[in-house]
């Protein structure tokens, strides 16, 4: 990431919504991955499999039975940091979303957008 | 030039998203049954979203974050969820209430059952969305709310005693729960908080930047005085005709009446008109406001100006909202109870959406330059506390008068 400034993480990263090289708004930072000694940020957590996470946990169980449990790679993705280009009002990515599989509930592709009527 | 009239515009478009059927309903009321006494609390209301939408525009111009991207981001997801699913319950009977205003309107129009109404105003609707641009839709329902200058037209007309109308201005209480119930409800009617989801996201939606500052600020204070005068007018014209006859007015027809009184037919219609743009208009904007509220707070494409293509679960979810609006005002619940219950549920919500945005608007760290002043921030503070005596009240006044059934 270029900038270099110090942010609070929490404050700024988190929740943030995430924006692909075109600008399409592909997420939010759902939980932020860390690892080492310090503990460095490695990547962005995202996708609707992190929400029971995110809640307390009776309204958790209540969450996973309409999100399924965490299926890496399909309800819940792994952005390497190394994808971030820099983090302004909104953390933009090198990519493109579909690439890294995300946004993929507005991809036209999918079989329940494309039998919208409007598609 | 040109700047003056893209301020016209969104003055406008202030004025079409300002006055709604909480407003028709319960101004109407409350002039009938408190005659002026109420105008200090139309006037607190409209400060209020003065200030509340200014604070909102001035974040989204500054950060490209409407209400409910600041909302994830302030309150984190579970709090954020739970106002995300107040602010939808909200939004939905909201609509609800416009739609069954909608086909109310068109009733005394024409001669034909209500569910018809309904439907056809929700497929209206979607049509007009379908066929306009963003800009269009706003300045459809805008340039047509203007026909609500007629109550203004109407008060003035009326002659009322200035003085008695002037004394409304000064705030006053009473132990009565009944005029407490319409002090919350006036007040609320004013501050919707779907207003300022719609106006904030719409900021973003006609790329607004730091250079729209100027506009946003204009917007504020000409859009919603014109806004309030109107709301003050619908207060004063029921004041003055209905208040002596100690008539109750409790369907829509009867908040046409005073103009119909002044100008016969043609003031009748004008009114009905003006009602129908600016209640058809806020169908548009609270339906949009639940759409974009999920979308933003989820991290989904969303946005009229990007197209149903290019943002169909946000397009879909619109759809879906109006869809279940309109099928609580098909169940046959009378949709002034539903506006009364949209307005009063508005104010209990309010405070979780409103406080994120004054955190936002006074943090530095995201506003730089543009952050909160002295007086933004004071009377910021104000009004929240102002907001959350009137959301702790709301209910128990609800109970205790039995709906204003008194």
């Amino acid at each position: 990431m270029s900038g270099g400034d110090e942010i609070f993480l929490a404050h700024r990263l988190l929740d943030e919504q995430i924006l692909d090289s075109e600008g399409r708004r592909c997420g939010r930072v759902d939980d932020i991955e860390l690892k080492g000694t310090p503990p460095r940020v490695t990547a962005l957590l995202v996708g609707e499999g992190l929400y029971p996470r995110r809640l307390p946990r009776r309204l958790a169980r209540l969450a996973r039975r309409l999100t399924g449990p965490e299926r890496w790679g399909a309800n819940t993705l792994r952005i390497p940091w190394q994808e971030v280009d820099r983090i302004e009002a909104a953390v933009h990515l090198r990519g493109k979303a579909e690439e890294l599989g995300l946004g993929e509930g507005d991809d036209p592709g999918r079989w329940m957008v494309r039998r919208l009527p409007w598609n | 030039m040109k700047l003056i009239l893209k301020i016209a515009l969104g003055i406008i478009a202030a004025v079409g998203g300002f006055l709604d059927i909480g407003d028709l309903v319960f101004n109407t009321q409350a002039g009938a049954l408190y005659r002026y006494d109420l105008l200090w609390a139309v006037l607190l209301g409209t400060i209020g979203i003065a200030v509340y939408a200014e604070m909102s525009g001035r974040v989204a111009a500054v950060n490209q974050r409407p209400v409910f991207d600041v909302i994830r981001m302030r309150l984190g997801f579970g709090p954020g969820l739970i106002a995300l699913i107040a602010s939808s319950l909200v939004n939905v009977l909201t609509v609800a209430a416009e739609l069954g205003g909608l086909a109310i309107v068109l009733q005394l129009l024409f001669d034909a059952p209500f569910s018809l109404f309904v439907v056809l105003a929700v497929i209206g609707l979607v049509i007009a969305v379908a066929l306009l641009p963003f800009g269009g839709i706003e300045r459809l329902f805008g340039y047509g709310g203007l026909l609500m200058l007629v109550f203004v037209v109407t008060a003035i007309h009326q002659q009322p005693d200035w003085g008695a109308v002037a004394h409304g201005f000064v705030p006053s209480l009473s132990d009565s729960k009944l005029y407490l119930y319409f002090v919350v409800g006036v007040f609320a009617a004013a501050l919707m908080p779907y207003e300022v989801h719609f106006y904030s996201s719409g900021a973003v939606e006609e790329g607004w930047t730091k250079d729209n500052l100027k506009e946003n600020r204009l917007n504020a204070i000409i859009g919603y005085a014109l806004g309030g005068t109107l709301a003050c007018a619908l207060v004063i014209v029921s004041g003055y005709l209905f208040h002596p006859l100690g008539v109750e007015p409790n369907d829509l027809g009867t908040v046409a009446l005073p103009a119909q009184g002044a100008f016969g037919e043609t003031g009748l219609l004008l009114a009905l008109g003006g009602m129908m743009f600016c209640v058809g208009g806020a169908a548009i904007d609270a339906s949009f406001a639940a759409a974009y509220n999920l979308a933003q707070f989820l991290g989904w494409e969303w946005g009229r100006y990007r197209g149903p293509k290019k943002a169909p679960r946000f397009t879909l979810s619109w759809l879906v909202f109006l869809f279940l609006a309109m099928l609580i005002v098909l169940s046959g619940i009378n949709p002034v109870e539903i506006t009364e219950y949209s307005v009063v549920f508005a104010v209990v919500a309010l405070p979780m959406t409103y406080l994120p945005i004054l955190l936002i608007a006074g943090d530095r760290s995201f506003m730089g330059e543009h952050v909160n002043g002295w007086f933004s921030r004071l009377l910021g503070w104000a009004y929240f506390a102002v907001i959350v005596v009137l959301a702790v009240a709301a209910i128990p006044l609800l109970l205790m008068t039995n709906g204003g059934g008194g």
